[in-house]
């Protein structure tokens, strides 16, 4: 593992261009560019809007149906098995499928719509419904990680504080808010401290859905990081963006952790 | 009587009998965009030599383009045989990726009767003195439009882009849009928004590489585009090749900018509703991309180049290419002026007259890296999210930095 980060920290002191060849030394240049490059911010600012949608919708459906679950009395464990299903499609296949679900005119939706006289959207073609669209995939492939995690969470809740407070009379929404997610707290930054991780470097579905587009609509960081090294061959540059990326992610997965174990001293 | 000296006779000579496969190790790999006159050659190199495996792997141009790329650049031995267009080998030649065909070209030219290439088709494809690419297609971007609509709305075909847009304003509707443009980055992006630079603006740059996409002819013509674009079809940012030339196929629009390689497809009924109802002419106003394709050996392959390049030339043969003529503009004398041929291919008339009009890409080894911002920041003006000028004032300092890393603007 170190020693691709460090050959990659090593080229990002680079002015390194694949294309012809060339490689001088220039210390911190490709950083202080970066750091100066609007479609660097840009891209910054929409990569962090996509994850925190995407990622708090993911939450958010993840934590209701896992508790929608854990209140259920049969039929557990196959629905849990069918809904883990978009987990394991591979991320580009599931794109392709969802391409053909979301593509405009021609889509599963679009078809289905104009079919019956209503004329949807451009929901990868229109700048807006394309960030939409790109979050919804997102949620639609990695839901099921958080249900099963926050199921398994739900589940390890003391019996014993679940019955004290239905005697004092909560009921289930205080039951989950009041009781279990403080309980599960610890889990749940771990759950999205894996998802925020993992949703920055989101790239594989955007390259498909949206290569992205419209115009810089859908480009996040990763993918702003692959049209520097494969399209404009500058593998220094791009080099120092991952590093600057792993950086990013790296300050912001700590003061998660750092926010809850303040709050909770021990839960880490 | 088999003894040594007689093995040792049959092993010398069994290249020779057998043919240049003996020498050839393992299967060849090509690359290539993807429409139907090179799915036509890819075809025609998998069977080029008997006894010779050719895996062919075809996809939409800006994937060929980066898988090459990728590949390329990290000096991999695969691919052996390389697509390249008139603009992508530049830059492949410059980077030293791809082989000098001359040698190769002398030596075959008599057996595949190469003096048959016009000479400005192999012009386009020498860099510093050198031919690079053996050419495969001319190509044209032609006006495509539906003749059955436009003679029922009482209309001829636009002379200038301003009617062109008011034509696709009247004929606009939810089922079927007025015009097809394909904006995806980079590629068809780049086609697209060339016709406009050219015809109304200053073009891509002025004679010292800076840009002119950005002065307010430019602007303005950009601007054509765009309310252009407002009778365009659902998803014409995301649209290349194939999705337009599926929406003429599939009647969901009326008119706009295609490939002349497109044209035959329209008429097939495999695949086409709107057989006989599509016509072409020349791009109003002319000055339409002209561009071409072939392929070319890698420099760092380590197939025999003969082999590669027999497989090439076979593509490229006059009996191929004569039975490829439907589906392109041959870059074959001999195939070109046969009289049959126009009359058989109803395009033939429109497609020359377009390539008489049109207009070749910038002869800059840079041009699609910087195609790849300036379509974006074009994009993002057409979507809305900026203005016409703010975008390709950005595009422009973004190609002026990346020309200045590039040597270019010294003294």
């Amino acid at each position: 593992m170190l020693f691709p980060l460090g050959y990659a920290v090593w080229l990002s002191l680079f002015n390194y261009d694949l294309g012809s060849g060339s490689r001088a030394f220039i210390a911190l240049g490709n950083y202080t560019d970066l750091l100066s490059d609007n479609r660097f911010w840009a891209s910054l600012n929409r990569t962090v809007g996509i994850v925190l949608a995407a990622v708090g919708l993911e939450f958010c459906l993840g934590l209701a149906i896992a508790y929608g679950l854990y209140r259920l009395t049969f039929g557990v464990r196959i629905l849990n098995l069918l809904m883990f299903l978009p987990n394991i499609v591979t991320p580009v296949v599931a794109a392709l499928f969802l391409r053909w679900i979301f593509m405009g005119r021609w889509g599963l939706i679009a078809g289905t719509l104009i079919g019956l006289g209503i004329f949807p959207p451009d929901f990868l073609g229109d700048p807006a419904w394309a960030r939409v669209t790109v979050v919804l995939a997102d949620s639609w492939q990695f839901t099921p990680f958080m249900i099963l995690v926050l199921y398994a969470g739900l589940n390890t809740v003391d019996q014993s504080q679940i019955e004290a407070a239905q005697i004092d009379g909560a009921g289930a929404l205080t039951l989950l808010f009041r009781i279990m997610l403080p309980a599960i707290r610890p889990l749940i930054v771990f759950v999205l401290a894996i998802r925020l991780m993992d949703a920055f470097r989101f790239f594989d579905t955007i390259y498909v859905l949206t290569s992205g587009g419209p115009g810089t609509a859908t480009e996040t960081i990763t993918l702003y990081t692959y049209a520097l090294a494969f399209r404009l061959l500058q593998v220094g540059k791009a080099s120092a963006l991952g590093v600057l990326t792993l950086i990013f992610v790296a300050i912001l997965v700590a003061v998660m952790i750092r926010v809850v174990y303040r709050r909770e001293k021990g839960a880490f | 009587m088999i003894n040594r000296r007689r093995l040792l006779q049959a092993a010398i000579a069994a290249p020779a009998i057998i043919g240049a496969p003996a020498r050839s190790a393992g299967t060849i790999q090509m690359i290539s965009h993807r429409y139907p006159a090179l799915e036509y050659y890819a075809e025609k190199m998998r069977t080029a030599i008997p006894g010779v495996a050719v895996n062919t792997q075809l996809m939409p141009i800006d994937k060929a383009i980066e898988l090459a790329t990728i590949a390329l650049s990290a000096k991999s031995d695969t691919p052996d045989i390389v697509y390249a267009s008139d603009t992508t080998f530049q830059t492949f030649v410059k980077n030293g990726w791809f082989r000098p065909l001359d040698d190769l070209w002398a030596r075959y030219a008599d057996e595949f009767a190469l003096a048959d290439f016009p000479q400005a088709a192999l012009d386009t494809y020498r860099y510093d003195g050198h031919l690079y690419v053996m050419p495969h297609t001319l190509n044209t971007m032609m006006f495509f439009y539906r003749k059955d609509l436009l003679d029922q709305a009482g209309k001829s075909p636009p002379v200038t882009i301003a009617g062109y847009r008011d034509l696709a304003k009247s004929l606009n509707s939810p089922l079927r849009s007025g015009s097809i443009n394909c904006l995806k980055p980079v590629d068809a992006a780049v086609n697209e928004t060339h016709w406009y630079l050219n015809a109304l603006g200053d073009g891509w740059f002025d004679a010292d590489w800076h840009p002119a996409f950005n002065t307010p002819k430019s602007v303005a013509a950009i601007e054509m585009l765009k309310d252009v674009t407002r009778s365009a079809q659902q998803g014409f940012t995301t649209a290349a090749n194939d999705e337009c030339a599926i929406a003429y196929q599939q009647d969901t629009g009326v008119m706009g900018l295609q490939w002349a390689t497109r044209a035959k497809a329209m008429d097939d009924p495999a695949k086409s509703r709107i057989i006989g109802k599509i016509d072409w002419t020349a791009p109003p106003q002319g000055h339409a991309r002209i561009a071409g394709d072939g392929y070319a050996i890698s420099a760092f392959s380590k197939q025999d180049p003969d082999v590669l390049f027999r497989i090439i030339a076979t593509s490229a043969s006059q009996a191929s290419m004569r039975g490829a003529a439907s589906l392109l503009i041959p870059p074959r004398k001999s195939v070109l002026d046969d009289p049959s041929l126009r009359d058989a291919n109803r395009f033939y008339p429109a497609a020359l007259a377009s390539y008489v009009a049109g207009t070749p890409a910038p002869k800059l080894p840079e041009f699609n890296a910087i195609g790849e911002f300036v379509t974006r920041r074009i994009l993002q003006a057409v979507t809305g999210e900026s203005t016409v000028k703010v975008a390709l004032d950005a595009a422009a300092g973004e190609t002026e930095t990346f020309l200045k890393g590039h040597g270019y603007y010294k003294g």
